[in-house]
């Protein structure tokens, strides 16, 4: 960890090939359709890891905790950035574009891998809600008011939902 | 507070995936400084999950350990020499998503402000060059026309100074249109002509005044001039002595001594009286 915070160059090559199958993997489970979009924000998020490894605080998490969340955020970032949103708009109306989430994410099961394997296992009311929160980036208010749920109920059902995915890591 | 329930709550899951919100993520960290059992059931969901992430494990193309290895090499080298690295700092996950958007917009913002910059920069650029441009034109013509109203001055002193004597140059029989004035002022002996009309010579050519004096002395020469030098008063060589001036063609430059048979004007002066 010393080395790492050093910018040891070796160390980080180390890190890169504990870590790099793992994130590519959150990556694309968020960029599901375009992989070299998936690598290059592998790319974008090691060079990040090792520019903000400084900041990264033990007492708050593992480091793998930590570098998932910059994936994830990375990737999330990507999905809701203009060009790939300019890239998708044949496919819904701006109208349809919840219900077009929704729809996506319950007609995804096929080639699920990783934390979206687990999502089968949940109900499927909880599923589009872990989906959206987790993979999409949605706020616990914004999927409140684009499933018309009450915003208490998206939050217990969200706990709800991450309590069986800790059962079923066991 | 029951820790038991707090842990039960899913509020572990909720912050280690990054879906807490900001004051549950405040008082988590809070709670964590005080309760160790906290921490450790924190500490093995973050296990658990990371365990279950290798497991599923997708082997990125091999080219991305590449270019991430240079992007980081070059920002070492360049952290070496002298300056320190720029960390952007992101707390990972203080509402991470709406952050990196931001530095983006910030990032987009700063590349248009440059172009901008760069396009007002060019546009000024232009401009001064063409209006350097415009003054150098402006500067040559007041020039010319400075040295043209300067001779104009000169002539008009010269005319009507009650000493200047004033000889008609008249064409002779070689060339009958021939004519010029000649401005003599006897106190200062300064000889001025103004071209009338003399005919165009060949380039080779020049025409030459002279002063006559007497029988006994030798024309003297009072220097060359055009055909084309007309309207403009010229100065011409200084003498004391000359009862009449005469005009020769010779060649370019002038010739010691008159080709009198080529003579194409003569006058007399007041002083051959």
């Amino acid at each position: 960890m010393l080395a790492l915070k050093e910018r040891n160059n070796q160390a980080f090559g180390f890190l890169y090939d504990n870590y790099a199958g793992a994130l590519y993997s959150i990556i694309k489970q968020i960029i599901t359709d375009n992989s070299e979009l998936a690598s290059d924000v592998l790319q974008e998020v090691f060079i990040n890891i090792w520019r903000k490894i400084e900041t990264y605080d033990q007492t708050k998490g593992r480091l793998f905790t930590w570098m998932l969340n910059i994936a994830r955020n990375a990737s999330i970032d990507t999905l809701r950035s203009k060009s790939y949103q300019n890239s998708q708009k044949n496919q819904e109306l701006p109208d349809n574009v919840y219900k077009g989430v929704a729809n996506q994410t319950t007609q995804q099961n096929v080639d699920n891998i990783g934390l979206k394997k687990v999502l089968e296992t949940l109900k499927p009311e909880h599923r589009i809600l872990v989906e959206l929160a987790y993979f999409k980036g949605f706020t616990h208010e914004e999927i409140a008011e684009m499933m018309s749920i009450p915003l208490g109920t998206v939050k217990t059902r969200i706990r709800n939902a991450l309590l069986q995915l800790r059962e079923y890591l066991k | 507070m029951n820790v038991k329930d707090y842990i039960e709550s899913g509020i572990i899951e909720s912050y280690v995936m990054g879906l807490a919100s900001e004051p549950e993520r405040a008082e988590f960290e809070r709670y964590c400084a005080q309760y160790p059992e906290l921490v450790a059931a924190r500490r093995k969901f973050e296990e658990k999950l990371e365990a279950y992430a290798a497991e599923n494990a997708v082997p990125p193309p091999p080219e991305v350990k590449v270019k991430v290895l240079e992007a980081v090499g070059q920002e070492t080298r360049a952290a070496s020499s002298s300056i320190p690295p720029k960390i952007i700092n992101m707390e990972n996950a203080k509402t991470p998503v709406r952050q990196s958007g931001m530095l983006r917009f910030v990032a987009a913002a700063s590349v248009l402000l440059l172009i901008g910059l760069g396009y007002l920069y060019y546009q000024a650029r232009e401009d001064n060059k063409e209006l350097t441009a415009a003054k150098d034109r402006l500067s040559v013509s007041l020039d010319t026309t400075r040295n043209i109203l300067n001779r104009i001055v000169e002539e008009q002193k010269v005319v009507s100074d009650p000493n200047t004597m004033v000889v008609n140059m008249v064409g002779t029989t070689v060339a009958p249109k021939s004519s010029a004035n000649i401005y003599w002022d006897s106190t200062s002996t300064n000889v001025y002509l103004i071209v009338k009309n003399m005919p165009k010579l060949p380039s080779d050519q020049q025409y030459q005044l002279w002063a006559l004096i007497d029988n006994k002395q030798p024309p003297k020469d009072l220097g060359v001039f055009d055909a084309t030098d007309d309207k403009v008063i010229l100065k011409m060589k200084n003498t004391q002595k000359a009862q009449a001036f005469a005009i020769t063609i010779e060649k370019k430059g002038g010739s010691p001594s008159p080709t009198l048979q080529k003579m194409q004007s003569l006058g007399k002066s007041l002083q051959s009286q």
